[in-house]
């Protein structure tokens, strides 16, 4: 579904990714881990098109991705779920995911000026996708709330909620998990597992080790911009090269 | 009745106010002028409160818009109607283009961009004989069709009072659709708002075409009301004033910009008054205009940062529930 070859990104002379070659298969979650500065939030922006790759190709369902603006790669069915908040400010929750339904959607603004029949309905298709999206992460109750307004937690989840509302066939999660408490982490988890349970495919970047360990179908280990690993969760584990990148401290504690 | 009849009758209240005051007028000059600017910030509002961008030069797509009816109708012979039309045509169109490279540009860049094209509008009319180069374009034909001439101030009252519903009526179906919440988004988070497909360029493009169309038709129906266009009568300061009414009435909300050009219209009034006394030397009124900007710019940002329809509004709701919360209580007490 999603392959990757001999991918490369640079910032003034420094690769951030180099030569990475990755394939996820349909129906599969991929994890993505390493240390600090292994560039792994790189390769989630070359995949969702915020960065330009320098050399190297991506294809996604039988399609070039990387002269392709990132609104179209929505269009394809690429969501994403950033790392930072990145909320629309100004706009309550429902709006919020209302948004994440703009790929999956056609009418425009001279449709909407004039409210023209066909808009209206597409709209309530909208607003009902939303609703459903918003039960889906439990935030039902908060949906009229300004989303700026709601903890980080909750945030991550309207981020997630915004990303199913376009029916996505691959959900890119850029650490999910980065800054929630430890319950919050238990309920994201459950939430990831559910929906790679129902078919969706997954590529999940994160750094709590223990949590993609026990998530993942697949572990992509990036250090230094490259990959050093790539495996089953068992042999990612046991692999030399991750537990020296790693210190061995992580992944053995993910271990026991 | 139902709710939304009850949230219609502050609106029909205001519309009959709107509606009556230029009866009471004799001179309907500053009353057409006010709503029209309402137009142009209502326009700008959209622009800069709910696509978060900045724009310096409204003006500019205002004077083009008068540009278009003075040169079409007295030079080419266009009839009036086609050239009113033409007029917010030419200055969307006019703004999608420059918009392509402007638009790349954010924050103080973006704003001095359109500076400069203000400016270079400015220059253009000053210096350009088709373009009514020193003296300005004199003759502007009557509003009309074929021989049916519409002349009068109320006529230009109503037609501006209506233009203005119109401009709100769209304006709010836009903001509350599919492609008004990809506005609001950019404004919000371009990188995520591209994520969830909203085409980022286009759609500031599109708001900006549609700021300046609303500009272009203001300056059209101007042009028929003056009736002359020169480089004089749209001034560069036109653009400050909009975005100071903007910024006052409250950027993000569509009254914000009635209620801004509203407050402004008056105030440029008064101290028009003010300098007009016998005696008084013909600068002052200028230089009060500039302190007066200042001074209540200087006022909001500092204390009412989001305007006077936003944070009005919300403190009248507040009380609103509180008064709620009370009669309930009172309710309950009786019933104890």
């Amino acid at each position: 579904m999603l392959s990757i070859t001999a991918l490369s990104r640079s910032y003034g002379g420094v690769f951030a990714v180099r030569d990475v070659s990755l394939v996820v298969g349909q129906g599969e979650l991929r994890g993505i881990i390493g240390p600090n500065g292994a560039g792994k939030s790189t390769l989630m922006n070359l995949i969702s098109g915020q960065t330009q790759p320098l050399r190297g190709s991506i294809h996604f369902d039988g399609a070039r991705l990387e002269r392709i603006p990132t609104h179209r790669r929505a269009r394809l069915g690429i969501a994403i779920v950033f790392q930072g908040a990145r909320l629309f400010r100004g706009m309550t929750v429902l709006e919020n995911v209302m948004v994440g339904a703009t790929s999956i959607t056609q009418s425009g603004a001279f449709a909407a000026a004039l409210r023209l029949p066909a808009q209206r309905r597409e709209e309530h298709h909208i607003r009902e996708r939303a609703v459903a999206a918003l039960a889906r992460v439990g935030l039902s109750d908060w949906a009229d709330r300004p989303a700026d307004s709601l903890p980080l937690g909750q945030q991550r989840r309207v981020q997630v909620a915004r990303a199913l509302a376009g029916a996505p066939k691959l959900l890119l999660l850029d650490e999910p998990a980065s800054g929630l408490r430890a319950a919050e982490r238990r309920d994201l988890s459950d939430l990831i597992a559910q929906l790679h349970g129902e078919g969706m495919t997954i590529v999940l970047i994160e750094h709590d080790v223990a949590m993609v360990m026990k998530l993942a179908t697949r572990i992509a280990v990036l250090d230094l911009g490259q990959v050093i690993a790539d495996g089953t969760p068992e042999e990612v584990r046991s692999n030399q090269r991750v537990i020296d990148a790693y210190l061995g401290t992580e992944v053995s504690r993910a271990h026991s | 009745m139902n709710p939304s009849m009850k949230r219609a009758i502050p609106t029909a209240v205001v519309a009959l106010i709107a509606i009556l005051i230029p009866l009471f007028l004799n001179d309907k000059t500053v009353y057409v002028q006010t709503v029209l600017s309402a137009v142009v910030v209502v326009g700008l509002s959209l622009f800069m409160g709910y696509a978060g961008q900045a724009s310096l030069g409204q003006g500019a797509f205002v004077a083009v818009g008068a540009l278009t009816v003075a040169v079409s109708t007295v030079s080419f012979n266009v009839p009036p109607l086609i050239a009113l039309i033409a007029a917010p045509v030419t200055s969307a169109g006019l703004a999608y283009v420059l918009g392509l490279p402007l638009l790349r540009l954010r924050g103080h860049y973006l704003a001095f961009g359109t500076l400069a094209v203000l400016l270079l509008v400015g220059a253009l009319m000053g210096g350009v004989p088709i373009l009514g180069g020193g003296a300005g374009i004199v003759g502007i034909p009557s509003l009309g069709i074929g021989s049916l001439v519409v002349t009068g101030q109320l006529f230009f009252a109503y037609l501006a009072l209506a233009v203005l519903a119109v401009t709100m009526v769209v304006s709010r179906n836009v903001i509350s659709s599919r492609f008004g919440r990809g506005v609001r988004a950019v404004a919000g988070s371009e990188s995520a708002a591209a994520s969830s497909g909203v085409p980022v360029l286009r759609t500031k493009l599109a708001v900006f075409a549609l700021a300046g169309g609303c500009a272009g038709l203001v300056g059209g129906i101007t042009a028929f009301f003056i009736p002359y266009v020169s480089a004089e009568s749209f001034p560069p300061s036109m653009s400050f004033t909009y975005v100071i009414m903007a910024v006052i009435g409250g950027l993000g909300t569509l009254w914000g910009g009635v209620v801004g050009a509203v407050v402004v219209s008056v105030l440029v009034q008064a101290l028009n008054t003010i300098s007009n006394i016998p005696g008084t030397p013909p600068i002052v009124g200028l230089i009060l205009q500039y302190a007066a900007y200042a001074i209540i710019l200087i006022l909001f940002l500092l204390y009412m940062p989001r305007g006077l329809w936003p944070t009005v509004g919300d403190a009248v709701k507040r009380r609103l529930a509180k008064r709620v919360k009370r009669s309930q209580t009172d309710y309950s007490d009786q019933h104890a």
